[in-house]
């Protein structure tokens, strides 16, 4: 509702439309050809829909994310999708047929074959539905049933970078807003007290490759929808605290004073930015109270440590980030993005994913299980997956004990839970080789529009005029995928 | 017929009017109103009657071989063509436009051009006495129409229904997949046609047997086999095909329900089967409850106006009132605790009690006051308490939220007390009680009275125990 008013684009500087805008509005006049001038008369743009912005256009099922997301790309040979013909013709070359013209990444290209390479951890069905999980994650295993498996995820990027910006903002090109900026415009804040969009990263011991913070950037859209990084250790936010000497009623008076000022400097200028500054700082306040409250986990009794396991202790781990989601959860917080670096297995995968496996495996599916006892996959989805998958042919050295894997953006494999989703199904199909994708594919742009769809968000209708056009998360496509929605 | 005497600057206004609104008509796809334009829409429904008397007056004079005064036609035309262009204004409003606008526009626009036709005409001494009063029947037809589409806008499209016309019931928890589904789907595009007063093809519709007994073109369902089903086959039928039903002009069923009908069929055209006898993996489930669902919003439907000053006021830093979606009026409710929690915090939302459906007060030190504004919070769904200092006393106050479905009150000192009331709860379907004093005795009597509902009890021990103890990963490969 707040964010009917009017908007300036660019904040910083008068430009040609808030001259003429300003100008306009002591003329007044109704001249024919404004009319087809649209943004003379006002500064910024309007929801397409006449939906009031900040609430869900229809019954929401899940009213907050946690998207634990595996940088780096784990495998889906090693994980979730399932290839014994893999096995059988090891070492054959990938047939032409199959690869059909894909693209690789120079990492591979200057390679005269591409051996196939059978996984190196071993299968099983495990739950009710049969799920097929690896290994490498028996926890998650244990949760079969809880969790929708999609193995027929695919991107057109084959580069880290435009694979996770794909996958963060609906763009491969960097500048647009991250996800969860999108839920927070759309949807608002559900504690005042905390930021809507809040991001943990932890770093695994494989190989990584780099996080930005343009990846929780809220783009074009107002500020306050940007992310918030909360560190690990005795400040979760920096500069969060006051110096010493300064009480708290100090900081009150400060507070107000500024904002007097900003005011007075916002009726003479009309920049919009500056409220935003304003209300950012009265976050910032109560933020104080509260971020050190729900940050604390020594509050948190034993059982629930140990369901997470010993290292959700130590800061700033993948199992302590998982327990503060849940925490984050619980108070309201309405996206919660995780990072977990150290997935890019090029070489010696499968040491370095069983590394890897083991800093995710038991702490992800204690999440779901601590959700589900508090009731909260009832309206909380979880997300848990990579940018994109990896090649059915070994790369480097032909090892069984020690390989590598390329990128592949073709078909890859994620998983969901709560909020909506169906639990226990595996969705989607790929080929014999795992290369191709023969049943149900399911693009980013369309796990964008379910992602939103469950929300209650129509992915079409939630949109934000920039530079003359309407962006969406979705941008021109996406299909919500209705056979994984409960 | 009508005296000439018509003074230019009038003729310059309506030619003015006349370009506009054709203007804003052709290039409405590029207009961006100005918020002070738009607002001129707001004047739509004052001015909306004037055209209507006049223009029916003028017209209905001129059809009876009388003069048409030549300052009514004036005004009328006037009045026409600003009430079309405040209407359409105000149309810009609401983006897309919906079907009943869509027409509301471009017959409203016609009656205000066709006005400014008979006008130019008259003006111009042109004896076309047959065109103009073919232009006043016109007018008086499509100003009944424009004016039937308005009011639909306005009053809901049922608004001019007969009273007995259905207004679908609530389908139950656990329907009946014939009565309470593929019935109302037959009994909403077919039966009109099908019934023991018409029986158009000799068919009645009205009951299984009538569909199996079929009309003049055989059975209309072969039972458990969809494909060979006449029924179906018209279905599926191209619009065009003359055999396809329902027939041209009315409105097709929808893909859904045409599945709905299909597995119904395939799974034996039973009068008995229930949504619960069926696999959750059957594709009828998922159609079945997504009809439900729409039955969820009306539901909501009944609910008190709330205003949004209403919530901003009631709403601070620590309450957090949302609405459910868009334009529902069922709220949903969060409380955080403040570092100076006061209860007021809570009781004063007594105004919107009706209101709220969702009520979350999870870990905040509530006591009787706040549940004793949960007493009155008659239609809500959701409940959580949990980690809260309650006790059976206070727990006793949800004693009559027959529509609970859902009751987080883990970490709470509740006891088989408690047990008594929760067992009543028809509509529940989970419930959340790990870390309670209920014992194992007041836990199977619960799962003996709520057979159906999810009753958690925390993490399973097993699994705890295997999450706790085992930190597997393959040594091999290590």
């Amino acid at each position: 509702m707040e964010e009917d008013k009017s908007k300036s684009e660019n904040p910083l500087k008068v430009n040609r439309r808030h001259f003429f805008s300003q100008l306009s509005v002591g003329i007044g006049s109704l001249a024919l050809g404004s009319l087809l001038i649209p943004d003379l008369f006002k500064g910024g743009p309007k929801p397409l829909a006449s939906q009031p912005l900040g609430i869900p256009h229809f019954a929401p099922k899940a009213k907050r994310v946690i998207y634990l997301f595996q940088s780096g790309a784990p495998s889906q040979l090693e994980s979730f999708d399932y290839k014994p013909t893999l096995a059988k013709r090891m070492g054959e070359d990938l047939p032409d047929s199959v690869r059909n013209g894909q693209r690789l990444t120079g990492m591979t290209a200057g390679q005269d074959k591409f051996p196939l390479m059978p996984s190196a951890a071993k299968f099983a069905q495990h739950g009710k539905s049969g799920a097929w999980v690896s290994e490498f994650f028996p926890h998650i295993a244990k949760i079969a049933d809880d969790i929708c498996i999609v193995k027929s995820m695919h991107t057109e990027a084959i580069n880290h970078d435009p694979a996770i910006t794909f996958f963060q903002t609906g763009s491969q090109q960097s500048g647009r807003p991250s996800m969860g900026s999108w839920m927070s415009y759309g949807l608002g804040s559900e504690n005042q007290n905390l930021p809507s969009f809040v991001v943990l990263t932890s770093r695994g011991k494989g190989n990584s490759q780099g996080l930005y913070s343009k990846l929780w950037s809220s783009g074009f859209l107002d500020s306050k929808h940007q992310g918030v990084l909360l560190r690990s250790g005795k400040d979760p936010v920096l500069y969060l605290n006051d110096p010493d000497g300064i009480s708290r009623s100090d900081k009150r008076h400060l507070l107000d004073h500024v904002s007097s000022l900003n005011k007075l400097h916002h009726v003479e200028t009309g920049d919009d930015e500056i409220e935003s500054r304003i209300a950012q700082y009265e976050m910032a306040y109560r933020m104080q109270m509260s971020v050190p409250d729900v940050m604390d986990i020594k509050k948190e009794p034993e059982s629930i440590i140990k369901l997470y396991g010993e290292d959700s202790q130590v800061p700033g781990t993948y199992a302590a980030n998982c327990l503060q989601a849940r925490r984050l959860a619980e108070n309201g917080v309405r996206f919660i993005q995780l990072y977990h670096q150290g997935w890019d297995q090029h070489g010696n995968l499968p040491n370095e994913m069983a590394g890897q496996a083991k800093d995710v495996d038991q702490a992800s599916a204690a999440l779901i299980l601590d959700l589900k006892q508090r009731g909260m996959l009832e309206d909380t989805l979880v997300i848990w997956g990579g940018e994109f998958g990896r090649t059915n042919y070994c790369q480097g050295n032909f090892d069984p004990k020690n390989y590598g894997r390329d990128h592949h953006p073709r078909a890859f494999s994620i998983w969901m839970a709560g909020g909506g989703i169906k639990p226990g199904i595996t969705f989607g199909e790929t080929d014999e080789f795992g290369y191709n994708i023969v049943k149900n594919p399911v693009h980013i742009n369309d796990f964008h529009a379910t992602i939103m769809n469950n929300l209650g968000l129509d992915h079409e209708q939630l949109t934000y005029k920039y530079q003359g056009r309407r962006f969406r998360l979705t941008d021109v496509a996406g299909n919500v995928i209705k056979d994984i929605i409960t | 017929m009508i005296k000439k005497n018509s003074s230019p600057r009038v003729d310059y206004v309506i030619f003015g009017l006349t370009v506009f609104l054709i203007f804003c008509l052709v290039f409405e796809s590029f207009l961006d109103l100005p918020s002070m334009v738009a607002w001129l829409g707001r004047l739509h429904p004052l001015v909306l009657h004037f055209p209507i008397v006049l223009l029916l007056m003028a017209a209905g004079i001129g059809l009876l071989n009388q003069i048409v005064p030549r300052l009514l036609l004036t005004v009328a035309t006037l009045s026409a063509l600003i009430t079309a262009i405040t209407g359409f204004f105000l149309g810009t409003e609401s983006a897309p436009k919906a079907e009943l606008l869509f027409w509301h526009q471009w017959m409203g626009a016609g009656v205000a051009l066709l006005a400014v036709l008979w006008y130019w005409i008259s003006t111009n001494y042109l004896q076309q006495t047959y065109l103009v009063r073919g232009i006043q029947l016109v007018v008086i037809v499509l100003i009944g129409l424009t004016g039937h589409y308005g009011g639909m806008i306005t009053h809901g499209e049922d608004f001019l229904a007969l009273p007995n016309s259905n207004r679908t019931e609530k389908i139950p928890e656990n329907p009946l997949i014939y009565e309470h589904i593929v019935h109302r789907i037959l009994d909403k595009n077919c039966i009109a046609c099908h019934n023991p007063n018409k029986k158009k093809g000799e068919l009645l519709m009205n009951s299984i047997e009538a569909l199996i007994e079929g009309g003049e073109s055989g059975a209309s369902i072969v039972v458990g086999d969809p494909g060979s089903s006449e029924l179906i086959r018209r279905l599926h039928l191209p619009m065009e095909n003359e055999e396809h039903m329902p027939p041209e002009g009315k409105k097709p069923l929808s893909q859904d329900e045409i599945r709905i009908l299909e597995r119904w069929i395939s799974l034996g055209a039973s009068d008995t089967l229930r949504l619960e006898h069926l696999d959750n993996t059957d594709p009828l489930v998922g159609m079945v409850r997504k009809i439900m669902d729409r039955g969820t919003e009306n539901k909501w439907a009944k609910l008190p106006k709330v205003a949004d000053t209403t919530l901003q006021n009631l709403a601070s830093d620590y309450v957090t009132i949302r609405r459910i979606s868009g334009n529902s009026q069922a709220l949903s409710v969060s409380v955080f605790l403040p570092p100076n929690y006061s209860s007021k915090n809570i009781t004063r939302l007594q105004r919107i009690a009706n209101n709220i459906v969702e009520l979350d007060m999870s870990g905040v030190p509530i006591g009787e006051e706040e549940m004793a504004l949960v007493f009155q919070c008659q239609n809500l769904e959701w409940l959580e308490v949990d980690r809260t200092p309650i006790t059976d006393l206070e727990f006793d106050k949800i004693k009559a939220l027959s529509k609970l479905r859902v009751i987080k009150a883990y970490e709470t000192a509740i006891t088989d007390k408690s047990v008594a009331i929760l067992k009543d709860f028809n509509n529940l379907q989970s419930l959340y009680i790990w870390e309670t004093q209920i014992t194992e005795g007041g836990l199977s009597e619960l799962k003996e009275a709520l057979p159906n509902v999810q009753i958690v009890r925390g993490i399973d021990p097993e699994l705890k125990d295997a999450f706790i103890k085992q930190d597997t990963i393959l040594d091999s490969l290590q």
